[in-house]
């Protein structure tokens, strides 16, 4: 633990029961062959350089233009008149409850035990309506395959004991991947050592999240459905002509 | 109108996928088909399997249809090590990411004793390892990988057909190009073309009344980029065989106003030393025109130092620019905050704090009483200055504003040793005694204002630092916040906060220098450190560890000299050398009217690629007959440039041969007559130090990980920069290429007939630089990490015993100190790797100079001076503020660079770059968000999109660079009977420097640059603005 070297030891010894009832995830829950993943972004350390945006669009081949996660950027000016940058890094929260699923006439997008949220894209027609579903606006239908298309968390570097592609070239070192199941994890101690300090995108949608974020800016928590997004969306190409 | 309904909240970027999928639904939703190709897999879709994997035991397996490689990036200037992953069937490049070895891309880096194996579980996810030891690429640094295989390359030799910039071509055989660009002859049907075997004439004198501008040779310059790791190997051709002087990189219109104002501090204008925050210890940070985790260099290094400082460490921050930047982050509070500043007034601020200082007694006089290297080292201090040295400031004597010297008190030497290094300076001890520096017993005065009487006569002195002190108190503190906007109150607040740290405060400037005010700015700026005495310490303001020395004398073999070897000569095209040596100046002289010069002079700046061409275009001080652009693009940088010479580039008869070595046509080289296809980041050798901000030592190599796809030479190499200079050595039958062109210390000898030849026993010398050798790589790590395709060139090339220690410096990438050894043995506050030149706040060469224009002498200190034109007339008096009430500013993004464009993935990201502008002034303006505007400045208009931004300075439009291209994809050429894809996105946006300003004070009417440093104008630009 280079990061955060004892002080994240201490903590997490310390804060262990608030965080686990915090989580409703089991203490005694260390099984390694039982996973549970997920993602912590602390936004503290985000310098909005959008490498996981490009290392994401690179490991997935996305089609050009359509992106899997995003660091969405923000100029906010306070009451005080003074201005500063915001960042939101956003991907598929891979929900515990996830309102993507019912809506799925072919039960294409399922979510397995050990927490990630996929699609079948032998199963998925692209209706679409798991796009419209999700309060995060996280899905869109690959102008590629015309199949519904997320973060996997890249599920196929997980199982091959690697790091999802945003994680692995995170520049700040924002984004932190693991397992909530295991309480050594990195990620279980940084929740650990946050002490219930941690934020989850839109908690009153009901959906659980599991990509926790430190520093979540409070006028940012409503602002990531579709509708407001793209009001607030600057894209000279292709608007405000 | 596309801004929050809350109005205070500005989408700034990144939000484009996620509104792209969600209006992609509704078009789905009425009925719109989309895609039809079945993804690959059912859930991981198009991505390629992994490239290894690691079990819970952590034994790795590897994925044998994939190749992992480390090799250094290309992507910006920062080179940094990157670990490249490679589909072996097709060789295209799947994706990148950090080399762990290197401390440009992981910190802490990994040691180079872990095998290749090791490295590749150390990204993995086992116990953590990958996040702790996190090794990165930037945003721009994965989607360049995108370039290789980019419809716009250039593959193969082409010749321009028709006129110049005329946007065609035809691909002409190796052979012919050789043959025509060294004999020249009636190439294009428009009359005789001199070719670079006449050109090389070392002996005639370009004009025989001038002896001083050399031989006819200089009137061939070489323009390149940024050393990438092979700029040693060019130079070897063109200046150390074919013999020109005149070979010039980008930093004038890079960062070369803070280098010169560096450059100025540690007393060197040529190589123009420079540190950087220890940003991993330091408590507080003054960045200046520069902010980590924007751009800047090293770009990503300092973005993961201060991200991780500022949340994890100590460290708080204030960037002060005229545009709000990523530097920013509202979740980390207090501890990083914006500074709005008018552009070009950083000195203004600068002197505040530095009179701030001296007001309050905040200076580290201890540090600044010491006058010599041991004597500081005995008290506990790591660095030194000239504080305390003395100046003559006795009018009209023949010394005046030049140091005294032991020479001037009557020390005999020789002639030529005279006020050269060993010529001591004098100080006065604590008595008020005259004391040679380097024979201070004890530390010496630091204020001196006093007359000594020296042979005789009275001579008034003062030291550096009163002279540094007394320009600090030409204006109150109101005056200089007025001047730069920032609140007197703020100003004091910045030089308590500085001065609040002990060692580990500091103030760091770069491309935001870039203003008609730059030099002195940077030097007032960088002073600051000086004054708190931060300077190699730990925590403070630090150097660069360096590299190893590949092409150095070398342990191996010696790669800086071979027989015949020319030693350059005359006066540069830059005209960076002091007008007053020049027949001009003795002429004008002798006719009593010795200034102003024909155009300026820059005694104190480097090589100015910014000068070279409208003077080699003017004929002054004389002619270029030929011009090689490698890598260069000059036309889109320099601001100014392109509407200055464009028309004249397109003439022959003006340069009679112009060639370009590049991968791509840009905006320059479209005038070339021939392009060479040139290797391209993964395809190229090389071998390449950090710029800066690595303290300890670190050399990334550079080795063809994929093959190059440029077409072969009759050899079958690849054509690229090397195969083209060795062919035309040997065409023209030039020393230092073909055979026995290389030897050892054993007095054996080698050939260089291919880029092996050099790079390979470049790594050699690497390899057995310092205490010991690096150990051998093992089988197993030449497999892993791809070096197994060059095994047979390393075998051919070199000495057995060289073979495993050159592939284990390829197989990690490099050669890297330990990162624990950024500290000092003897003493853990002090950098191991420290700067050893003395810190000059008072710089006589550049005290002692004049203006070539207005014969006015410069000022040798830090300095608060308006921004102002060549002969120093303030900009605002030609361009007042009711005219031209905007100032344009340039910045860059953290994708965008000037040659990443056709990295079409950011583009989906990233499309453009609307104008930003203040919602004051858009008010004023009457304009709204999106609105098409035109802007003007005395150098032209643009039409662009504006952005109501509340994260800039009133008063200032910023326009992002790495946009607006006519070239790189955005004008498609004819290639034989192949015509170009047409690709819009590439066109997008617009470009400040078609807009950029001609000096009217210049007698040439060349574009703006500041006038010590000559680097190109681009910040606090005058313009106005209107709906279009």
């Amino acid at each position: 633990m280079n990061a955060q070297p004892d002080l994240s030891r201490r903590a997490f010894f310390t804060a262990l029961p608030a965080v686990t009832a915090g989580l409703a995830v089991p203490a005694h829950a260390a099984d390694e062959a039982n996973p549970h993943w997920s993602m912590l972004i602390d936004t503290r350390r985000c310098i909005a350089c959008q490498a996981c945006t490009m290392a994401c669009s690179m490991e997935n081949v996305s089609p050009e233009g359509q992106f899997r996660t995003v660091v969405a950027t923000y100029a906010i000016t306070d009451q005080a008149g003074k201005t500063g940058l915001a960042v939101l890094p956003r991907l598929c929260n891979h929900c515990e409850e996830p309102p993507c699923i019912p809506v799925c006439p072919v039960g294409a997008t399922f979510k397995r035990p050990d927490g990630i949220v996929l699609v079948d894209g032998d199963r998925c027609v692209g209706c679409a309506y798991c796009v419209q579903a999700c309060p995060y606006d996280a899905r869109f239908v690959n102008h590629h395959t015309g199949k519904a298309d997320k973060c996997t968390f890249c599920s196929h570097r997980v199982e091959a004991g690697l790091l999802p592609a945003c994680v692995e070239t995170c520049v700040g070192g924002a984004r932190i991947f693991g397992d909530l199941n295991n309480p050594q994890s990195d990620i279980s101690r940084r929740l650990a050592a946050a002490e219930g300090k941690t934020s989850v995108l839109k908690p009153e949608a009901g959906t659980t999240p599991r990509v926790f974020y430190i520093g979540l800016e409070k006028q940012l928590d409503g602002r990531v459905d579709g509708d407001s997004t793209a009001d607030m969306m600057w894209r000279p190409a292709t608007q405000g002509a | 109108m596309k801004i929050s309904k809350r109005r205070q909240v500005l989408a700034l970027g990144g939000l484009a996928a996620f509104a792209a999928g969600y209006s992609e639904t509704a078009g789905r939703m009425v009925g719109k088909l989309l895609g039809h190709d079945a993804p690959k897999h059912k859930t991981a879709g198009e991505a390629p399997a992994p490239e290894f994997r690691v079990d819970r035991q952590g034994k790795l397996e590897i994925n044998t249809a994939q190749q992992v490689s480390y090799t250094t990036c290309l992507g910006c200037t920062t080179m940094c090590g990157v670990r490249v992953r490679i589909d072996r069937a097709s060789g295209k490049v799947l994706r990148v990411s950090g080399n762990p070895y290197s401390p440009l891309s992981t910190d802490p880096h990994l040691p180079m004793k872990a095998s290749v194996r090791d490295s590749f579980i150390a990204i993995s996810a086992l116990n953590g390892k990958g996040l702790d030891g996190r090794s990165t690429a930037c945003g721009r640094g994965n989607a360049v990988a995108q370039q290789i295989d980019s419809p716009y390359r250039v593959l193969t030799p082409m010749k321009r057909v028709g006129s110049r910039n005329s946007g065609q071509w035809e691909p002409i055989s190796f052979e012919q190009l050789v043959k025509e660009v060294v004999n020249g002859g009636n190439l294009f049907g428009e009359g005789n073309v001199e070719g670079l075997g006449a050109l090389r004439d070392l002996t005639t004198p370009i004009d025989s009344k001038q002896p001083a501008l050399g031989p006819r040779v200089n009137q061939v310059a070489v323009l390149s980029s940024v050393n990438d790791g092979r700029e040693n190997f060019a130079r070897r051709f063109f200046q150390q065989s074919y013999g020109t002087l005149n070979f010039i990189g980008h930093g004038s219109y890079c960062g070369g106003s803070y280098r010169s104002g560096s450059g100025a501090l540690f007393g060197d204008m040529k190589s123009m030393p420079h540190c950087k925050p220890d940003f991993a210890n330091a408590e507080f940070v003054l960045f200046v025109g520069t902010a980590p985790g924007q751009a800047g260099n090293p770009f990503k290094r300092q973005g993961t130092l201060v991200a991780k400082a500022r949340t994890d460490g100590k460290l708080s921050y204030v960037v002060v620019d005229p545009v709000l930047t990523h530097a920013d982050n509202r979740a980390s509070g207090d501890r990083g905050r914006w500074l709005p500043i008018k552009p070009g007034t950083d000195g203004a601020m600068a002197m505040a704090i530095i009179r701030w200082l001296f007001e309050n007694e905040r200076i580290d006089s201890k540090f600044l009483s010491f006058p010599n290297a041991a004597l500081a080292k005995q008290n506990g201090e790591p660095s030194f200055s000239n504080a305390s040295h003395l100046v003559v400031v006795e009018a009209k004597h023949p010394r005046e504003r030049r140091m005294l010297r032991a020479s001037d008190m009557g020390v005999e030497m020789p002639e030529e040793l005279r006020y050269k290094e060993t010529d001591a300076f004098v100080c006065l001890d604590q008595s008020g005694k005259p004391v040679f520096h380097d024979q201070a017993a004890g530390p010496a005065e630091i204020f001196v204002d006093t007359v000594l009487t020296i042979g005789g006569k009275e001579v008034q002195v003062k030291s550096s630092l009163q002279l540094l002190r007394e320009e600090a108190m030409r204006l109150e503190l109101p005056a200089y916040a007025e001047a730069c906007g920032i609140p007197a109150e703020t100003l004091a607040g910045l030089a308590k906060e500085l001065s609040s740290h002990g060692k580990k405060a500091s103030v760091i400037a770069h491309g935001g220098m870039m203003s008609g005010s730059g030099f002195y700015n940077a030097y007032a700026l960088l002073s600051i450190n000086a004054l708190l005495g931060n300077i190699n310490w730990k925590g403070g303001f630090v150097a660069n560890g360096g590299g190893f020395k590949d092409n150095g004398e070398g342990p191996r073999y010696k790669l800086d000299g071979f027989p015949g070897m020319v030693k350059t000569s005359g006066t540069p095209l830059g005209r960076n050398v002091p007008y007053e040596k020049t027949a001009e100046f003795a002429t004008r002289k002798a006719d009593n009217k010795p200034y102003p010069a024909t155009a300026p002079w820059f005694p104190n700046a480097p090589g100015l690629t910014t000068e070279l061409l409208p003077g080699g275009l003017n004929g002054y001080p004389y002619a270029l007959k030929a011009l090689i652009l490698w890598s260069s693009n000059p036309l889109y940088g320099i601001a100014g440039l392109h509407n200055k010479i464009a028309k004249d580039l397109a003439d022959p008869k003006k340069i009679g041969l112009i060639i370009s070595v590049d991968p791509f046509i840009n905006e320059s080289n479209a005038f070339a007559d021939y392009i060479v296809p040139d290797s391209l980041m993964y395809e190229s050798w090389g071998w390449v130090a950090a710029w800066n901000g690595v303290p300890t030592k670190a050399m990334s190599a550079r080795w063809p990980v994929i093959e190059p796809q440029a077409a072969k030479t009759p050899e079958g190499k690849a054509i690229g920069m090397e195969t083209f200079f060795i062919a035309l050595a040997k065409a023209m039958k030039l020393p230092g290429f073909g055979e026995n062109a290389i030897s050892d210390p054993d007095g054996n000898t080698y050939a260089l007939n291919t880029p092996e030849d050099w790079y390979l026993r470049g790594g050699a010398n690497i390899a057995w630089l310092g205490k010991e050798p690096v150990a051998d790589a093992t089988e197993e790590d030449i497999i892993l990490s791809g070096v197994e395709r060059l095994r047979p060139l390393l075998e051919k090339t070199l000495k057995p015993e060289e073979v495993a220690k050159v592939a284990f410096l390829l197989s990690r990438g490099g050669r890297y100190q330990p990162g624990k050894d950024a500290y000092d043995e003897e003493d853990p506050r002090w950098m191991r790797n420290p700067i050893k030149s003395m810190t000059h706040l008072w710089n006589e060469n550049v005290g002692a100079s004049k203006n070539s224009l207005s014969g006015k002498r410069n000022n040798g200190c830090g300095s608060w001076i308006e921004p102002a034109f060549a002969d120093g007339t303030p900009m605002r008096k030609v361009y007042p503020a009711d005219k031209w009430p905007l100032q344009l500013v340039s910045y860059k993004s953290a994708l965008q660079n000037p040659y990443s464009i056709g990295a079409t993935r950011l583009l989906g990201l990233h499309p453009e770059n609307p104008v930003l502008i203040h919602p004051d002034d858009a008010r004023r303006l009457h304009v709204e968000m999106g609105d098409l505007v035109e802007i003007s400045t005395p150098g032209g208009s643009l039409k662009a999109r504006i952005m109501v931004h509340a994260g800039i300075t009133p008063g200032v439009a910023a326009i992002e660079h790495g946009f607006g291209h006519r070239e790189l994809g955005a004008r498609a050429h004819r290639i034989g009977r192949t015509q170009q894809p047409q690709d819009k996105r590439l066109a997008a946006g617009v470009n400040l420097n078609d807009i950029g300003l001609l000096d009217p004070t210049r007698p040439d009417k060349s574009p703006w640059v500041d006038a010590i440093s000559g680097a190109s104008v681009r910040n606090g630009l005058p313009a106005k603005m209107q709906r279009a």
